[in-house]
């Protein structure tokens, strides 16, 4: 039983920094957030 | 098979779009941005008759297509290019029945460009009030549409809407104006040169005034055969579309829309004059903010105090239940008392946030800005910039974001380095726990002298937003700036299912948002607390009993068990008379001698953890960097809560709550745990009205907000701005919180 709370504390533990280098210190571009839109328009008949 | 389609909602600010989009979507919403800007993209769905689903998107108000602004050249971009997956099989427009006029160019502009387009003539219910009367089947032969009369207060032709947009594929995708007469031989030549393409969606591209995503200006330019005016020429074009477009609403309306003005009543006209007068006005305003502040701190107090009270239980049930081990401390100790931290403030900003939106619901917002943006032209600053250092006080991030508005750079970069300095609601959890712990309870003409405290520290985010504003305009040496129309909207009842959406809506990003950022500091908090590598950590226990048996308890600890035998001879009845009485009194004595000793072994235990909490990880840590807050009346602690919350202010007080319930034995409120808090003679309190002043001051000044600088680097696409201002922030609250404590100790 010790073990096994060891085990999930730790794991606790590891998500919550993973949780805050994600958030704070990783470039957006690293994890996948949205980007500017690159398609092209000019298809069919609208103008740009 | 059930069908799917765009829907784009689109109008000008203030006519009641976002209520309509309401109705129409109930809380099937999603809110995020569009790609590449944080500009806020609001979507829904809204289930129309014969199975078919519409995906509705709520577009940024906008008064026409002509745009000036990041947001409202969102609008242009949805509509102009087709790929886009937002591109609306239809287009429905918001206008207002009072501002039907004006409201007016924007539709005719989406006509043009040959979308499908629906007329919501809003907050009909004002009509026979304002003694206006709309022939709505004349107007819809003139304007080649279907027109819904809607009112969001009673819910009146919402369904027809649904119906309209359901039956879309009926309506005409034909221009109202033959947009050659703007120029008939430059539009000619466009023709010659683009034979394929719409004329007027060219024209829109080659005059927009911002331009960030796919559409192109380049590639007309860069075509040979054709070459485009001079910016002068452009602009000179634009006000002969704007006349053109005037003309034919003017002649539509002629016949279709009438205002009888004997019918209608001048209630508005009499409130502006008190709610914007040069005196009153302030005096109304600051009225309704004690009011607010007042509300926060008496409406609240019942609510917070069960909540913490709750998660004291918790706590206490979690550590008699599970198995004793370190993943029973850690969510006792830190994952309980870190969310209960933040999570007492839920009443307080759900509060705020009730005012804020009745404020805005009512259009008395719209007054306030009116009033601001004379207070603050002395300073340099234009009523565009009110507005985003008023949205500030519910979080800078969005403020800063609101500064796309404004035209000039320079004013724009000012606003967005002074906004920070506005009241929060990140601030508000800080406020409220040292208020209630240094400031008394008594009042002051029936208002609390914790309210105005509250109020004080409000006024004094903002007063110093204008002197910053000062300050900088001066030293930037702004020559541009930016001309400020603001629109009053009618006073209105506050809808109720609006208010609720926003505070809901405000008070769960609040909590959801910063509460996932505090418990994952509260969780590495508890570990850096509960483990140490000193030999002092490992033999706690040894040291702390030789030094009881060797000194006695300390201080803190014979207070701790002199208050609680005191409070318990004092609870326990001593009614018996005669004979019995000695009996009795000999009853009492046993169970006080018990009750010390329980006691007594209590305290022991709690000075190990204190011991252990000061030798551990984050004691360290926090030892080192003492020196730095001891001139300001902090200890290590609140230095590590300071230097924690940097990644967002109201970690401050999830952080204390952590600490003090590693470094405590019992559970108890964390308000009762920092008000138990001892300061290094042990005499006083730690919290007391020097220090607290203190870190009050130092909350109202500082850049404690990892996010807000974020995106002030996004926004001035620059590290420069944002890391000088966190320079200065940060060395003007530690200089004004150490000149405070300094003077009141």
């Amino acid at each position: 039983m010790e073990l096994l709370q060891n085990i999930l504390a730790y794991l606790i533990l590891a998500t919550a920094i993973g949780y805050l280098v994600w958030k704070f210190f990783l470039p957006k571009s690293l994890v996948g957030s949205k980007k500017a839109s690159s398609k092209s328009c000019g298809q069919d008949d609208c103008g740009c | 098979m059930s069908k799917s389609i765009n829907v784009a909602l689109i109008g000008n600010p203030n006519t009641g779009k976002t209520s309509i989009f309401n109705q129409l979507t109930g809380l099937k919403q999603k809110v995020g941005n569009y790609p590449g800007i944080t500009v806020e993209k609001k979507q829904g769905i809204c289930k129309l008759p014969r199975g078919v689903k519409a995906h509705i998107l709520d577009l940024p108000g906008t008064y026409s297509l002509n745009t000036t602004s990041l947001d409202e050249s969102v609008v242009v971009e949805v509509l102009l290019n087709k790929n886009d997956k937002d591109y609306p099989d239809v287009a429905v427009v918001i206008t207002d029945v009072e501002n039907l006029k004006r409201n007016l160019l924007l539709f005719t502009q989406i006509k043009d460009l040959r979308i499908p387009t629906i007329l919501v003539i809003n907050m009909a219910d004002r009509m026979s009030r304002k003694g206006i009367s709309v022939d709505i089947e004349a107007m819809e032969k003139k304007l080649d549409t279907k027109i819904a009369l809607v009112s969001t207060r009673t819910g009146k032709g919402v369904t027809y809407v649904k119906e309209l947009i359901a039956n879309y594929r009926s309506l005409l995708a034909q221009p109202n104006l033959d947009t050659s007469r703007i120029a008939p031989e430059y539009f000619a030549r466009l023709k010659q040169a683009f034979p394929k393409e719409d004329i007027y969606k060219l024209w829109l591209v080659i005059t927009q005034d911002v331009n960030f995503m796919p559409i192109e200006k380049k590639r007309i330019q860069d075509a040979t055969s054709f070459s485009t005016k001079s910016k002068e020429d452009l602009k000179k074009l634009q006000h002969r579309e704007t006349v053109l477009r005037y003309q034919f609403i003017n002649a539509t309306l002629k016949d279709t829309y009438k205002v009888d003005l004997q019918a209608a009543t001048g209630l508005r006209a009499n409130l502006d004059k008190i709610l914007t007068h040069k005196i009153f006005g302030y005096v109304i305003f600051f009225l309704i903010l004690l009011l607010i502040f007042q509300a926060i701190f008496e409406w609240s107090t019942y609510p917070s105090d069960f909540i913490d009270e709750q998660f004291s239980l918790v706590s206490d049930w979690l550590k008699n239940t599970l198995p004793s081990g370190i993943l029973t401390d850690l969510l006792a100790e830190g994952v309980i008392a870190g969310i209960g931290g933040i999570a007492v403030f839920i009443p307080q900003i759900a509060f705020l946030f009730l005012f804020i939106s009745l404020l805005e619901e009512s259009g008395y917002m719209s007054r306030v800005v009116f009033l601001m943006d004379r207070l603050m032209r002395p300073f340099g600053l234009s009523g565009k910039s009110v507005v985003p250092l008023i949205s500030g006080t519910a979080c800078a991030i969005p403020a800063v974001m609101a500064t796309r508005t404004i035209e000039s750079w320079k004013e724009r970069l000012i606003t967005i380095l002074v906004t920070p300095f506005t009241t929060c609601s990140a601030r508000l959890p800080v406020y409220l726990i040292l208020i209630a712990l240094v400031i008394p309870e008594g009042s002051f003409l029936g208002l609390s002298y914790q309210a105005l405290t509250l109020m004080l520290l409000y006024l004094l985010g903002f007063g110093m937003a204008i002197f910053s504003a000062m300050v900088l305009n001066r030293v930037l040496k702004i020559k541009s700036r930016t001309l400020f129309i603001a629109e009053m909207p009618t006073y209105r009842l506050p809808l109720v299912k609006n208010v609720g959406y926003t505070v809901l809506e405000k008070t769960k990003s609040f909590v959801v948002g910063a509460g996932k950022i505090i418990l994952a500091i509260a969780i590495i908090l508890w570990f850096l607390g509960s483990n140490g590598y000193s030999e002092d950590f490992k033999n706690a226990e040894t040291i702390v009993s030789e030094r009881i048996e060797k000194q006695g308890l300390s201080p803190y600890s014979k207070n701790y068990i002199k208050n609680n035998i005191d409070l318990y001879v004092k609870s326990t009845p001593l009614s018996i008379t005669g004979g019995e009485k000695a009996v009795s009194i000999r009853a009492i004595q046993d169970s006080v001698r018990v009750m010390t000793k329980i006691l007594t072994e209590s305290a022991m235990q709690q000075e190990v953890a204190s011991y252990r909490l000061e030798h551990s990880y984050m004691g360290c840590a926090g030892k080192a960097i003492e020196p730095l807050v001891k001139p300001l009346g902090y200890d290590w602690k609140i230095g590590i809560a300071v230097l924690t919350s940097f990644a967002a202010r109201e970690v401050f007080v999830g952080t204390l709550a952590t600490i003090y319930s590693v470094g405590s034995d019992q559970e108890d409120t964390i308000k009762n745990r920092m008000a138990a808090e001892l300061d290094e003679s042990g005499k006083k309190p730690l919290f007391n009205l020097a220090s607290g002043i203190s870190l009050m001051l130092f909350y109202a000044f500082a850049m404690q907000c990892m996010s807000t600088l974020a995106v002030v680097k996004k926004e001035t696409n620059s590290w420069k701005w944002p890391l000088l201002q966190l320079l200065f922030m940060s060395t003007f609250a530690y200089l004004v919180a150490l000149m405070a404590f300094q003077l009141l100790k």
